[in-house]
């Protein structure tokens, strides 16, 4: 069954964002596990110094969708050779096994769609762009559901 | 290089198993600290070696990975809500969460309420739009305050119709793994604590 294949294939997500200044170490990284976990640190050091680290197991259904969306962004198809490089403001990073594919992107913080627009690869930093976004809300949505905390 | 291998098992669900055997659930935070390349952390896994080569792609390859990166999603620390290890749904700390797939791009929150509310109140709906398109994005999580009322929502709505999409209705969260490998060891014990304790090596 197709379905049974997919929930047993490889899946692997991590996501990155941060920087390090006056404050710190400054971060939010989240990633889903092939076995169902789904960890989440942030580390802000402006108002609190507390890290919060939560994980929590999730069900198939969760990950199929945490997949789809993955697989309908296309972002597989794309490649960060042309993508700002991580910078004194900031480095985002996005790692996914799918299948038989890995990557792991790395580049800059992006601010708003001007800086997609101005790069040398716009089609596949916009492709990332919203990507990060849709998953970030997806996972917090979790979080803050599961545990009652605002994320960010 | 062996650093890899043992990184490798970071990925397994038996490494659980092992932490909570032992009595020291931070254990894994060890073999993963020293890994230099980020590479080594997914492409050692052992449940990959029967399948094809894999394609790697991205610039996190060609990087000396900082001990840093490795540490932060380390296994220590991290907060749970109590669970019994065993499967099936997880409550979460003020209700139930289910998740909603094959939503219609189009939907508006009223739907929803209208389709679910009909099993006990809704204490919460979240229907995020795809931030590109504006439209749903394509799932919606809601809580219930009550086991059953979450239990009658998926029995009752999984599998039908809602504006003109099959709709697929399950648990959001679980108390387990939810992939069984085929080497999987004995079940993990019942983790009865709320969060983890420091890093033995402290």
């Amino acid at each position: 069954m197709a379905q049974y294949e997919e929930d047993n294939a490889e899946f692997y997500v991590r996501y990155y964002v941060g920087h390090k200044g006056k404050f710190g170490h400054e971060f939010l990284e989240f990633e889903f596990r092939p076995d169902g976990k789904l960890r989440y640190a942030n580390n802000s050091n402006y108002k609190n110094d507390i890290m919060i680290r939560k994980e929590v197991w999730l069900t198939p259904a969760v990950l199929r969708e945490c997949r789809r969306i993955i697989s309908e962004s296309e972002i597989m198809k794309e490649d960060d050779s042309n993508w700002p490089e991580p910078d004194r403001v900031g480095r985002q990073e996005l790692e996914i096994v799918m299948g038989n594919e890995h990557i792991s992107f790395t580049t800059s913080k992006i601010g708003s769609l001007v800086d997609v627009q101005t790069s040398k690869d716009p089609d596949g930093l916009r492709i990332f762009y919203y990507l990060v976004q849709d998953l970030k809300c997806f996972v917090f949505s979790l979080i803050s559901l599961h545990f009652k905390i605002k994320p960010i | 290089m062996t650093t890899a291998e043992a990184e490798a098992l970071d990925f397994e669900p038996e490494d659980d198993d092992l932490m909570d055997e032992d009595g020291a659930p931070d254990a894994d935070a060890s073999p993963r600290a020293p890994l230099p390349k980020l590479k080594s952390a997914i492409t050692g896994g052992a449940a990959s070696s029967s399948l094809a080569p894999r394609k790697t792609k991205g610039r996190g390859f060609r990087e000396e990975a900082d001990a840093e990166r490795n540490n932060r999603l380390a296994g220590r620390d991290f907060d749970s809500l109590d669970t019994d290890g065993g499967p099936g749904p997880l409550r979460s700390i003020e209700g139930w969460i289910i998740l909603v797939t094959g939503v219609h791009e189009e939907a508006q929150e009223d739907d929803l309420q209208n389709a679910f509310a009909e099993f006990g109140d809704i204490k919460n709906l979240h229907l995020n739009l795809d931030r590109r398109t504006g439209f749903v994005k394509g799932y919606a999580l809601i809580e219930y305050e009550n086991f059953e009322e979450a239990q009658n929502a998926i029995a009752q709505l999984n599998g039908t119709e809602l504006l003109t999409q099959t709709i697929i209705v399950d648990w959001a969260f679980s108390n387990g793994p939810s992939v069984r490998r085929r080497n999987m060891r004995k079940r993990r014990e019942p983790r009865g604590h709320r969060s983890r304790s420091p890093n033995r090596r402290y």
